[in-house]
């Protein structure tokens, strides 16, 4: 497959890969890093594990501008101007679909160009992230984030191969402003699985990032069981979800994790805060997602509010080639069609994310699991 | 930031002249004013009243954004109300939790609506009246009672404010009985206004409404409650300016569907590096920048990108507004909004001489296109119409 073949011939060989290729790989990456003036930006150790930055609201408007989210919109309209995308995705329309639930939906008719996709019900699926080749077009990997020792946060313009980072990369085929693939990886390998520490670092990302237009995403259900990445862009701010009110779960753990489930929305959606600690809220997590893998449940994630906050949302067990998107979860929904765009009804969203959504059943045995594993790593 | 505190004094001073803090401070009311085209959407005017109630001093109050009273159990999705009233330039009204300068949580209804320019359209100022919700009230839920109780709190702070400056020390004192009467120790997760407090925060509107025209009407530049034109193609609405204001670089908005091409947006490290105020600039063509020695070529150049609709990078000599010239690095770039079709042209400056990366690692050039990207998300993100598709 296309995806495998990106991982697998170009860069990073799964373990035991004494093939050339990791040699190959390496000198590849070494040459992107050292050759190309290629920059990384470094985590400082003081910037979110500390136990009080994770205070405070969304606000109603935002500080400066972050190094961080000076770094990725700078390398991505770099990019845009060097041509390395299919399509100009500011072209694409968006409009609001009129009715409560304010959903978003976005004309996208550079996605037809796209041989990926194949059309599912009225609305994109998701296409296959890897089918670019990084080793013929390296300028497609913008940078990559890392942490480091130093107290704070700051950008290499040029550096060497980090022991584990993570790879920005940009999609070709976005489907809004700075979409990027944030791929995490060692040095000779991807992950196969997601990991606590992989879920830390993007959503330490968000938090540098600290614009309340950007989002993360993770779709559980990847094509070919490829490695695990997450997605990311600048979407419009608040996302059709998070208008929704909220009850409480879960909460009063010493960790301050704070667990709601949405209300009033078709897609059954759970959503984690913290008050202290980043790194123990992503564990839990990590742990959740991995016993919703075992059952067969099939999930979202979509970090937003600058961190802040994570969305876990539910799906009916598909076969994996029939889930929707994350974003389409949050309320955002693509066509490539404009008679489509047209037409779109807030019942027909309504109905078509209650139809992926995981049944009430279900959704309480989540709640309990979710309550359950919180509890065990808020004490 | 001394330049941010001239910009929220002529804020109201061009507006509603010099007189305008003093007829405001004959209101009795709580309420803020705030500036949507100021970088970071400062309050430029606290009541008395408001400051009595949050028990901060003005200093600390103007030039800071609404968030500062917000606190931990602040319901977020109130928060997001009110910001998408902002974004949609009409009022909104919601009961809020807001915190006092000690940290102490109070319940009030937070009634704001925007003040338009009669001749163009556009928001002016969002005032925010901000009457406290009774305790006793809730509990009772009697509408007789509840205006007995209101009606008392009024009384009382009437009272304190004829008192401001005879006798503050008697001043503090009753404030302070007043609160400890009222004190809620258990916040509750949500409150709703009673059908008094409705009234007087309209009532109170209408009040700051009727000085502001008033007002408006010594410089001659009107302001009304209701948008009375339609804002022309030249106008940026207040959350694509709110949004803009993060945004840390030198750049302008050109809106090429004038026929001037004119600024209808500038950066206040703009007006810092040309030396010009905001209104000397908005309205005016982009030829500002020129003088005696700008290369004409160059110009042409610009010219033919905007007519184009492509993105160029020139190195221009440009002019301050003292006459002094300097090289200015000059990106520009096609912006589109949410449907989809060029809205702007960003211009970023940068001044040729200071090309050092900055302490994080970042080159002017990055800082150039980071802004270019920002300015894109903002304008895509803030243009986005609702219900029809029609473009």
């Amino acid at each position: 497959m296309v995806t495998m073949k990106w991982l697998e011939d170009n860069s990073f060989p799964v373990k035991n890969g004494k093939c050339e290729q990791l040699i190959h790989s390496h000198s590849f990456l070494q040459e992107i890093f050292t050759d190309t003036n290629f920059p990384m930006y470094c985590f400082g150790s003081q910037s979110i594990e500390e136990d009080n930055s994770f205070e405070g609201l969304s606000c109603i408007a935002e500080e400066e501008q972050s190094i961080l989210d000076a770094v990725l919109l700078s390398q991505w309209e770099d990019r845009m101007r060097k041509g390395c995308f299919r399509y100009d995705v500011t072209a694409s329309e968006i409009k609001a679909i009129a009715g409560k639930m304010k959903f978003l939906s976005q004309l996208n008719e550079g996605q037809i160009t796209g041989h990926l996709s194949k059309p599912e019900g009225n609305t994109l699926r998701e296409w296959d992230p890897f089918a670019f080749d990084c080793m013929r077009q390296p300028e497609e990997l913008l940078f990559c984030v890392s942490s480091s020792k130093k107290a704070k946060s700051e950008l290499i313009p040029s550096a060497s191969v980090p022991d584990s980072a993570i790879l920005v990369i940009i999609n070709v085929t976005p489907v809004e402003y700075g979409h990027v693939f944030l791929v995490p990886c060692t040095t000779n390998r991807l992950y196969q699985f997601l990991d606590p520490r992989s879920v830390e670092l993007v959503t330490r990302v968000a938090a540098e990032i600290n614009n309340c237009s950007f989002r993360v995403f993770y779709d559980c259900c990847r094509p070919n069981r490829s490695n695990v990445y997450f997605q990311a862009c600048y979407f419009p701010d608040p996302l059709p979800v998070e208008f929704r009110p909220v009850d409480t779960v879960y909460s009063g753990g010493r960790r301050g994790i704070h667990i709601c489930s949405v209300i009033d929305y078709p897609i059954k959606t759970l959503s984690f805060q913290t008050t202290h600690n980043l790194k123990i809220m992503a564990a839990a997590i990590c742990e959740i997602c991995s016993h919703l893998e075992e059952k067969n449940v099939q999930y979202n994630l979509m970090i937003t509010d600058s961190g802040k906050k994570i969305l876990l949302f539910l799906q009916r067990s598909f076969a994996a080639s029939n889930a929707i998107s994350a974003w389409e979860c949050g309320g955002y929904f693509l066509f490539r069609c404009r008679y489509e765009f047209d037409q779109v009804t807030e019942d027909a969203m309504l109905k078509r994310l209650s139809s992926f959504s995981l049944d009430d059943d279900n959704f309480e045995a989540v709640k309990q699991l979710c309550c359950s594993i919180a509890s065990k790593f808020d004490s | 930031m001394d330049s941010k505190l001239r910009l929220i004094q002529q804020s109201l001073n061009t507006r509603y002249s010099e007189w305008i803090r003093e007829a405001l401070d004959d209101l009795p009311d709580n309420f803020t004013i705030t500036d949507p085209s100021i970088s970071g959407h400062p309050i430029v005017f606290a009541s008395r009243g408001f400051l009595k109630m949050s028990r901060y001093s003005r200093e600390e109050v103007i030039g800071q954004n609404g968030k500062i009273f917000q606190g931990p159990k602040t319901n977020p999705r109130t928060v997001m109300e009110i910001r998408e009233a902002i974004r949609e330039e009409r009022g909104v009204e919601v009961s809020l939790l807001n915190y006092r300068k000690d940290g102490t949580p109070f319940w009030m209804l937070f009634h704001m609506r925007p003040v338009f320019g009669k001749e163009d359209g556009r928001v002016i100022h969002f005032v925010a009246v901000q009457v406290p919700i009774s305790t006793k009230q809730r509990r009772n839920g009697g509408v007789s009672l509840s205006e007995d109780g209101s009606g008392l709190n009024e009384v009382v702070f009437g009272s304190c404010r004829k008192e401001v400056d005879s006798d503050s020390l008697l001043e503090l004192r009753r404030v302070l009985s007043l609160d400890s009467g009222s004190k809620v120790l258990d916040i509750e997760e949500t409150c709703k206004a009673s059908d008094f407090e409705e009234r007087r925060a309209a009532t109170a509107f209408n009040n700051i409404l009727s000085v502001l025209t008033h007002c408006s009407e010594l410089t001659g530049r009107l302001v009304c409650g209701k948008r009375c034109s339609v804002p022309g193609a030249g106008y940026v609405s207040s959350s694509l300016n709110i949004s803009l204001g993060r945004i840390k670089q030198s750049f302008v908005l050109i809106d090429p569907h004038l026929p001037d091409m004119l600024i209808v947006y500038a950066s206040d490290a703009f007006l810092r590096l040309t030396g010009y105020d905001r209104h000397e600039v908005l309205g005016h063509n982009f030829r500002v920048l020129n003088g005696v020695d700008t290369d004409t070529s160059t110009l042409h150049q610009i010219k033919e990108s905007i007519q184009t609709e492509q993105a160029c990078t020139v190195r221009i000599l440009s002019y301050r507004k003292d006459k002094s010239s300097f090289w200015n690095c000059l990106h520009l770039s096609p912006v589109r909004n949410a449907s989809g079709k060029i809205a702007y042209f960003v211009g970023v400056q940068i001044e040729d001489d200071c090309k050092n990366r900055d302490g994080h690692g970042l080159s002017p050039e990055m800082r150039q296109l980071s802004a270019v990207g920002a300015v894109k998300v903002a304008v895509r993100t803030s243009s986005i119409s609702a219900g029809s598709s029609k473009s």
